[in-house]
């Protein structure tokens, strides 16, 4: 694996916001590709519209065909609203108190231990995997905690 | 019970709201949007109100609010109506709902933006950030699989179980082909987020892992989905960006190990 200096790629926007429209119509370009790209896979192996173009955003800023400024701002203001955007779903489960009313407990002991497990598994198989990274192939595992100072 | 109908002048309230809701024709068309809309502020913003003045007291994350306080009027007022919850559910708040849950596209791609700020940590930890999250996935199912068994749930109940790390798009579909509710399986998809966004930092710091961004964030991409994507997002721009990537991958790896898994274990 090559050795990257350590150094983030983020760097605040140099250049001033791009017009709220035209972000806006960038993600709605991302999404209608990804809506016909998702349409492609099998009902088997579903992908759906959200998760392509969590990708093909990625890969164009990656690939600097987009710059951070030209999709930042309305990034940035929809990820604060993600809570808020939960709730319809939260109310979902409204249409299916019948379910809950008979099998409630158990679903719910489980979806509690499920979750508790899938954190605990994943975050602790990465802990194992960047000590082998340390210890047998003798990696940097340094990282900068934040670079652009929106953490806690 | 004091029913909406019980003088003629109440009776064209109940004519008036029920119009505006959708309730009158028997479900049959949608009511008007904004009822939706406007609820699922409301109980938001109740829930934040809560959330401030209880100074973070964790039953009372805003989400988790909204998501009771919202079942509890539609309850409430289906009874009023003399319907059932689901079918108020459906023709009242189902329009309005709607229009916001669309928004949940756009804000999920969104997620590449925190992803890319940590492309540096990305392109170093790529083999370990896969590795981790094959691996660490497929010893969860083994594990969910035996606490389902343990507590009694059948075939289906267990099949509805497992595809729970994907979201809600993904999961349901795979349910339904290894033998389960998608139904269930969208609750416990959702209800996963809403656990992890309330106790998302205590668990973190109860299992040790603060320490660790990278395993931190990979961990709650993969319990929460993209509400815990934002709850990492909250504890740094690393833990936010393996979220991120953790949505995607988890994905494509329930898509693929789930129904494999299934059928090692006979479930279909």
């Amino acid at each position: 694996m090559p050795t990257q200096p350590n150094k983030p790629v983020a760097t605040p926007a140099e250049k001033p916001a791009a017009p709220i429209l035209i972000q806006m119509g960038i993600f709605a370009a991302i999404l209608f590709v990804s809506s016909l790209i998702s349409a492609l896979f099998p009902p088997e192996l579903p992908v759906p519209t959200p998760v392509v173009g969590l990708v093909i955003l990625y890969v164009l800023l990656a690939t600097h065909v987009l710059k951070l400024y030209q999709v930042e701002k309305l990034g940035d203001f929809l990820i604060s609203l993600i809570a808020f955007l939960f709730v319809p779903s939260g109310i979902q489960v409204a249409a299916n108190l019948d379910i809950l009313r008979t099998q409630g407990i158990q679903i719910f002991i489980v979806m509690l231990l499920a979750t508790i497990i899938l954190l605990v598994c994943v975050a602790y198989t990465t802990k194992l995997m960047i000590w082998i990274r340390q210890h047998v192939f003798h990696g940097d595992i340094s990282v900068d905690a934040d670079v652009d100072g929106d953490g806690s | 019970m004091m029913a909406l109908t019980a003088t003629p002048q109440m009776a064209s309230w109940g004519q008036w709201l029920g119009d505006a809701l959708g309730t009158n024709a028997a479900g049959a068309n949608a009511g008007n949007a904004l009822f939706g809309i406007f609820l699922s502020l409301v109980v938001f913003l109740i829930g934040q109100w809560l959330f401030k003045i209880s100074k973070g007291f964790f039953l009372f994350q805003p989400l988790f609010v909204g998501m009771v306080l919202g079942i509890l009027v539609l309850a409430i007022l289906a009874h009023l109506f003399g319907t059932d919850t689901a079918t108020f559910y459906r023709s009242a708040y189902l329009p309005g709902g709607n229009i916001i849950f669309w928004f949940l596209n756009p804000a999920t791609i969104a997620f590449a933006i925190p992803l890319y700020r940590r492309n540096d940590v990305v392109k170093r930890f790529w083999l370990e950030i896969l590795l981790s999250l094959v691996i660490g996935t497929s010893i969860a199912l083994v594990l969910i699989y035996y606490v389902a068994r343990a507590v009694g749930m059948d075939n289906t109940g267990i099949a509805s179980m497992l595809p729970q790390a994907a979201t809600t798009a993904i999961a349901m579909p795979i349910s339904a082909a290894i033998g389960g509710n998608p139904a269930i399986t969208a609750m416990v998809c959702i209800l996963n987020s809403v656990v992890i966004y309330a106790l998302g930092d205590w668990l973190i710091k109860l299992f040790r892992i603060s320490q660790d961004p990278i395993g931190a964030g990979l961990g709650l991409g993969t319990a929460g989905h993209t509400v815990g994507s934002a709850k990492a997002l909250q504890l740094g721009s690393i833990q936010g960006s393996m979220a991120a990537i953790a949505v995607v991958v988890i994905s494509v790896v329930v898509d693929v190990v789930v129904p494999i898994f299934a059928m090692l274990v006979g479930l279909k």
